[in-house]
């Protein structure tokens, strides 16, 4: 357990600083040496007292006793863990900077359909509030852009860098569809009867098969040579008739699920469902089919009154007894800080912890398909990880005290210690 | 056949068409065109069963009536001379039914205007005329029997259920205005009136009134005890001088003050708002009756010990729809149990012992009410007891009882003449208003039904007539038999075509029979070749319907539980003496933590705390090795289990509203809050004006009533609000006019509201200080409640939690309070109150704050996550709120923020959620620490309940186990077997599931957040987005 004054002295370097400071991590110059560590590595499981080894960006190295490379920097992180750094799934970051300003809202862009907005494209890598979800260990985040149907193509970004461009992950990884409500609801601002209800449900699900309709036509007259010019909305969505991109459905009601699985079965579209509240009602099916799941309510109500009190809380554990591939997200913008306790949350309801630890690294990148570049630690990938005092996913164990993206060391300093500290400073 | 004499219903139309029928009674004061009428009115009713009342008849009886009056009942059977004789053998004669709540003869209310929330600029008064009130939902000025008129069209819907008189009003706002009991009778005004001035009506609706106050429930009911007192106050004030001058004339007033005479019929959505309005009826000693919404039996005790009298509608619910194979996912289990127990409303409250009457008010099918009477019957409802409510129970409601609801020497000639018992599956024949007749069906129509030789052509051929109202028959001749079509009958006459052969001729045949007696027939038949001939029928064999009881109902697979939703109990846990052994108690006090420790619990007190404690006898033992035990989880800032708004957010200062008032104990978060180790919340008003309503501290006993789960020993608080929320500042271009638009003026509308608050309390001062002839010149003060709030936090009797974000309004209160003199207990959300700490330490103020939210307005831009540790470390009494149904379940985690974020003691941490919120709502000598002598408020974690891996096992207050996740884990499986169950009743229902009310369940509340802007009455309200407004 740290004191207020540790970390006072920490942030004292930094001291009466303005904002926005935060200057963007120097690409690595020396090998760096992580020693005597426990070493979450995700894919081989924990190693104690273990040493780790990154150059030039990638880790070259991993074991006991490692011999120094020539001209390393040594962190010692005896007592101290090491975890791939976090991935944030299905987040708005840098699309919005306060929720209630219009002006500073890039989240969605007007009517219905629009598969051809790009994520990236208004990510503000000086937002004040990256910096805040990097010091809980976030190292990359899919900016995902909203909408009623069609939404737009996310981008995988890391969050430290000069420009998005900087940033890049991976971009456009796939289409988000925020599929159409197939419930009936009684709540008292629906003023809707349930036949209204179900009449308007099976319009906006004709409004999006048409759209697809359309788009695969569009694709089919591209193979055949046969447009008459370029509609940049089908265009956005050929990949994901040749397999290219991905289609994130946005879902969580059952019947929503399996309206989407039967639109996978006829375009054989690779598919990941994400939010997915009642993905526990059909967990074995999902698994059966190797959809993975994107489970969008760590902390949710359980979304039905009948249902009971920690069901979205066991969920996770639910899709890990099933075997179906899953990961966690915590939605939005400057909450998503608060992933890697909604994982150890599901801990506290059944899930593993490595399974959970899981979840918002390896099988967060596997599910946008970077997981050959990041969400493990494995000798040739990526040196994107965090050092932390203790447990990353336990508010009593999280501290985090380093941070690399691609070997380069990021500053954990943000907006809300700059003020922090500014304010231990002023006179009784 | 054997006709009765009667008018027909044509003929009486027609009489009344011409005005003929009216002159009799009409010529008192009005003067008579043409010929005076002078028809005799003397009809005597022979061989009846007469229904007198409520378990009184008299059999083979005679009703004579005269001059609209029923003159005489001999049981005799005799009639007397000169009078026209109806034979009423077989039928039976009930006394006609009154409809207590009616909207009969009265102008409509003007259609309010629509469109979306805030699409138009708000409208803060009324427009005046005429000495009304200030508030448009306020028509008591409005005696509906000046703007009567009898409407022959709408009576009819009454009349054929068998309804003689109504009591009515316009059904528009919160005081309608007084209602008229009438007969609905045909005639001139003057003459059907039964009681011109009958009970007020009202309800908790604004109805059209565009006016922004009230916008919630609880502001409707404030708005009614404000009223209700002001009428107090104008009774004796009136004709004095008031400080600014004499007393206003006020109608709404005056035409109050005689409310605790003339009683109200009150409506009201369920059962919750019942006993609300009950208790703000009750405390004026308003005489009240209510309108029943069909939920009573879920609260039958609370129902029945509020002594009041209902109105029940008979509107039913259609099944929820289970058909698909999905369909149970939108479809909860208390919508299944309401199904199911619905019919039986009546049936239970009638067993309670509670008195009703039925209304055929708010039943979507009028042609459902005695359909569904009879179905509340089947489920168990006493004959005698649903006569009652028709007729006796709805005459003393309308105060009409000394002359309608019986039938009786003197009383009104109102009756209903049935075929049979109507309660079974007897039918309304006519209808008698002031002794006049409507004719719904002939009251001895020709039976047909039975078997006929019929000779055609001198040949006998068999015919079959079925019972029943459509005429179907087959014909047989020799082997061969051919179904009638084309068949129609009268009231003495059947007609159809037949295929057959008949005395050679094969064809179609035409044939018309007339009874010319009992048993016999004779008409004609056209031949298929043209030629008529005569036939005669004679009847062989009769064939009667069964009446039959209808089928008993009043057995049910659905629980019964408090509140009747998933998770509710049958009943309270049991308060145990309960000796805790070997845990990590957290005391959250002087003592500290302590490894495996004991815990003694007697009598709904933690009585010692210690190691290797003995066990007492009868103490429940649990061995809580490896666990933790901490005080239950207190939030300082919740906005579950509110009815009908968390804001009334129309007005700048409305202290006077309290969620008290609105508290729902049916609300499920109260179970989840629980489940994550809450015991207590304070439930506050929310953040859309500078001083806001009254707050109400609950244990979250779930299962108890609203009224259990209030924390009396809380001192009274009030919610303000300051900065974005409170200057409308994302409301929309046309919400700019309120004052205050800016910080600057939220200081000063708070300023002047203190001050007018004082100078009210000086006038009350001033005026009990006056000699008694100065008080016969002086008008008291008029009691405002809203000032008096005011008054009561100047007077440190009323504590206020601000709602507050940015440094600078932190101060600007800290300064205002000052300067007024008192000490503002606790800045909540304060999420800049790092930047103040040490003025609001130097103040004695407390803080209550989230954990680590920010980001989703402008004002919250500077919030950071160490705020609480700042805020701790300069000596403010801080605590972790939620604000929020999510957090309120995991409020431990949020305190365990501070112990990540800046290294906040764990000791602290906890207290951050138990101790330091029990301080700031000054209940810590009860609660908030497990300290002897304090309440029993607990929670058992399965790991360090700072931790993200920790689980809350059990949860008690006050000794009593509130949650046991074990006993939650065998609840579900119950919950499913009976979900099950009951979707399979529905499925068996088939067709008839399909009945009832489209809308018969209660909607789901919103889930409250301060910002929350929902008008209730308008149905206009805020979409609430991801991420929260706070």
């Amino acid at each position: 357990m740290k004191s207020i004054v540790t970390l006072a002295a920490a942030t004292l370097v930094s001291g009466a600083v303005l904002a926005h400071d935060m200057v963007p991590g120097e690409p690595q110059k020396q090998p760096i040496l992580i020693k005597d560590a426990t070493v979450h590595t995700i894919t081989q499981g924990v190693l104690s007292d273990t040493d780790l080894v990154f150059t030039d960006g990638r880790i070259t190295a991993i074991g006991t006793d490692l011999t120094t490379p020539d001209n390393a920097r040594v962190i010692d992180a005896t007592g101290k863990h090491v975890y791939p750094g976090l991935v944030a799934l299905d987040t708005t970051l840098g699309l919005v900077e306060i929720g209630a300003v219009r002006a500073s809202d890039d989240q969605e862009e007007v009517g219905a359909i629009h598969p051809e907005v790009s994520g990236h494209i208004a990510y503000n890598p000086d937002s004040e509030v990256t910096p805040t979800i990097r010091f809980n260990g976030i190292t990359h985040a899919q900016i995902v852009p909203q909408g009623d149907l069609i939404m737009g193509q996310s981008s995988l970004l890391q969050t430290d860098g000069w420009t998005w461009e900087d940033a890049q992950e991976k971009l456009n990884v796939g289409v988000h569809v925020n599929w159409p409500r197939a419930s009936v609801i009684d709540t008292w601002w629906e003023r809707r009867s349930p036949a209204e209800q179900r009449k308007a449900n099976a319009e906006a699900l004709k409004l999006l098969e048409r759209a697809i309709t359309d788009a695969k036509a569009y694709y089919d007259g591209k193979q055949a040579g046969t447009l008459r010019g370029k509609d940049i909305r089908w265009e956005a969505m050929t990949g994901l008739f040749d397999g290219s991109k991905k289609l994130f459905v946005h879902a969580d009601d059952k019947r929503q699920m399996e309206q989407a699985l039967e639109l996978r079965r006829e375009y054989g579209f690779d598919m990941v469902l994400v939010g997915a509240r009642d993905s526990w009602r059909m967990a074995d099916k999902l698994a059966a089919e190797g959809v993975p799941v994107v489970f969008g309510a760590p902390y949710g109500l359980p979304a039905r009154n009948d249902e009971a009190y920690d069901q979205a809380f066991t969920t996770p554990a639910t899709l890990a007894a099933a075997g179906v591939e899953f990961a966690i997200a915590y939605p939005g913008f400057w909450d998503i800080r608060n992933l890697a306790f909604a994982a150890g949350n599901a801990v506290a309801y059944g899930l593993d912890k490595d399974q959970a630890l899981a979840a918002i690294t390896y099988n967060a990148a596997k599910i946008l398909g970077v997981e050959e570049s990041i969400g493990s630690l494995e000798v040739g990938k990526k040196a994107s990880l965090i050092i932390s005092e203790g447990d990353v996913m336990d508010h009593l164990g999280q501290d985090i005290v380093h941070m690399f993206i691609d070997g380069s060391e990021v500053d954990l300093n943000n907006r809300h210690r700059q003020l922090y500290n500014k304010y231990q400073q002023k006179p009784e | 056949m054997n006709r009765s004499n009667h008018l027909t219903g044509v003929s009486l139309a027609v009489l009344a068409a011409l005005g003929l029928a009216q002159t009799a009674m009409a010529d008192q004061t009005t003067t008579v065109q043409g010929i005076h009428d002078k028809t005799p009115s003397l009809v005597a009713f022979q061989n009846a069963t007469i229904v007198l009342e409520p378990g009184k008849q008299l059999t083979n009886a005679t009703l004579v009536i005269e001059n609209g009056k029923v003159r005489a009942l001999n049981r005799n059977n005799e009639a007397p001379a000169g009078a026209r004789l109806v034979d009423a053998s077989g039928h039976t004669i009930y006394p006609g039914f009154i409809d207590a709540y009616a909207s009969y003869g009265v102008p409509a209310p003007e259609e309010r205007s629509s469109g979306g929330f805030r699409s138009s600029p708000p409208i803060y008064s009324n427009e005046r005329e005429g000495g009304n009130a200030g508030n448009a939902a306020i028509h008591s000025e409005r005696d509906w029997i000046d703007s009567f008129k009898p409407d022959a069209s709408a009576a009819k819907d009454f009349i054929s259920h068998g309804f003689t008189a109504v009591q009515t009003a316009r059904l528009d706002g919160i005081f309608q205005g007084q209602a008229a009991t009438v007969s609905l009778a045909d005639k001139l005004p003057n003459d059907v009136v039964y009681n011109p001035k009958a009970r007020h009506f009202g309800s908790f609706d604004k109805g059209s009134s565009q006016q922004q106050y009230p916008s919630s429930l609880m502001g409707s009911i404030a708005l009614v005890r404000q009223t209700l007192a002001d009428a107090n106050w104008y009774e004796e004030a009136y004709g004095k001088q008031a400080v600014t001058g004499p007393v206003e004339y006020n109608a709404a007033l005056a035409e109050l003050t005689d409310i605790e005479n003339t009683g109200m019929v009150f409506a009201i959505d369920d059962e919750l708002s019942l006993l609300r309005a009950n208790e703000v009826l009750s405390d004026f000693s308003v005489p009240r009756v209510f309108i029943g919404s069909g939920f009573e039996y879920a609260r039958l005790d609370a129902v029945k010990n509020t002594g009041s009298k209902l109105i029940l509608p008979l509107d039913f619910p259609a099944a929820p729809e289970v058909g698909s194979v999905d369909g149970h996912l939108d479809v909860q289990l208390s919508n299944l149990r309401h199904w199911e127990r619905a019919p039986g409303n009546a049936a239970a409250l009638a067993s309670a012992g509670v008195d009703f009457a039925f209304t055929l008010a708010q039943l979507e099918k009028k042609e459902d009410f005695w359909p569904n009477l009879r179905k509340a019957v089947a489920h168990g409802l006493d004959k005698d007891k649903a006569l009652a409510a028709l007729t006796t129970v709805p005459a003393q409601i309308s105060g009409v009882d000394n002359k309608a609801g019986r039938l009786a020497q003197g009383y009104m000639a109102d009756f209903v003449i049935a075929n049979g018992d109507l309660f079974n599956d007897g039918e309304i024949v006519s209808v008698w208003l002031q002794g006049e007749e409507v004719e719904l069906q002939p009251m001895h129509p020709a039976d047909f039904a039975g078997s006929y030789s019929l000779n055609v052509a001198n040949q006998d051929v068999e015919l079959e007539l079925k019972p029943g109202k459509n005429l179907q028959g087959t014909l047989s001749v020799a082997d061969a038999e051919s179904k009638l079509h084309h068949a129609s009958h009268n009231e003495d006459t059947v007609e159809f075509v037949v295929d057959a052969t008949i005395a050679d001729l094969a064809g179609s045949w035409r044939m018309k029979l007339r009874q010319v007696s009992e048993d016999s027939l004779s008409g004609m038949a056209v031949a298929p070749d043209g030629r008529e001939l005569m036939i005669t029928a004679t009847r062989t064999e009769a064939v009667t319907a069964e009446s039959k009881e209808p089928a008993r109902a009043d057995s049910y697979i659905s629980k019964l539980t408090y509140p009747n939703v998933a998770y509710g109990r049958t009943e309270l846990p049991a308060r145990q003496n309960v000796h805790i052994k070997n845990a990590t108690v957290w005391t959250a006090d002087e003592e500290g933590t302590l490894e495996n420790a004991d815990i003694l619990i007697r009598n709904g007190e933690f009585v010692e705390v210690g190691s290797g404690l003995s066990t007492p006898s009868g103490y429940t033992v649990i061995d809580a090795e490896g666990k933790h035990v901490t005080p239950g989880i207190i939030d300082e800032h919740s906005h579950i289990a509110i009815s009908q708004g968390v804001n009334e957010g129309s007005e700048a200062i409305v202290a006077e509203v309290h969620i008290g008032d609105v508290v729902n104990p049916d609300d499920i978060h109260i179970y989840r809050s629980l489940a994550g180790g809450t015991t207590m919340a304070q439930l506050l008003h929310g953040s859309a004006n500078p001083a806001g309503g009254k707050g109400q501290v609950i244990k979250l006993r779930w299962g108890a009533d609203a009224d259990l789960m209030k924390f009396d020993a809380a001192p009274a608080t009030i919610k303000f609000a300051l900065g974005e929320n409170v200057k409308q500042s994302n409301w929309g271009s046309d919400y700019v006019v309120r004052y205050p638009q800016s910080r600057l003026g939220v200081e000063t509308i708070l300023r002047d509201g203190f001050q007018a608050a004082l100078e009210y309390g000086r006038q009350l001062d001033d005026y009990n200080d006056l000699s008694r002839s100065e008080r016969q010149r002086t008008a008291a003060p008029r009691p405002d409640y809203r000032l008096e709030s005011m008054l009561e936090i100047l007077r440190s009797e009323r504590f206020v939690h601000a709602h507050s974000y940015v440094q600078s309004e932190i101060l600007m209160l800290l300064k205002l309070a000052e300067e007024f003199d008192f000490t503002l207990t606790t800045f909540t959300h304060i999420l800049e109150g790092y930047k103040v700490a040490t003025e609001m330490a130097k103040h004695g103020a407390g803080a209550s704050t989230f954990a680590d939210w920010w980001g989703f307005k402008f004002e919250v831009y500077d919030a950071i996550p160490y705020n609480a540790c700042l805020m701790a470390k300069k000596g403010v009494l801080t605590s972790i709120n939620s604000d929020s149904n999510d957090l309120q379940r995991r409020l431990n985690t949020e305190a365990a923020k501070s112990v990540r974020y800046c290294g906040m003691s764990e000791e602290e941490a906890i207290k951050m959620i138990t101790l330091n919120p029990a301080k700031q709502l000054k209940v810590d000598q009860y609660v908030g620490s497990i300290k002897p002598g304090k309440q029993a408020d607990f929670v058992i974690w399965n790991d360090h309940p700072l931790s993200a891996y920790a689980r809350a096992e059990q949860t008690w207050i006050n000794a009593r186990k509130y949650f046991d996740r074990e006993e939650d884990l065998a609840m579900r499986a119950a919950l499913d077997t009976e979900k099950q169950a009951l979707i399979q009743k529905v499925l068996n229902a088939g067709e008839s599931a399909r009945d009832g009310a489209t809308n018969g369940y209660k909607q789901q509340q919103p889930t409250w957040h301060c910002e929350d802007q929902h008008d209730v009455w308008l149905d206009q309200f805020t979409a609430h987005t991801h991420g929260g407004q706070h």
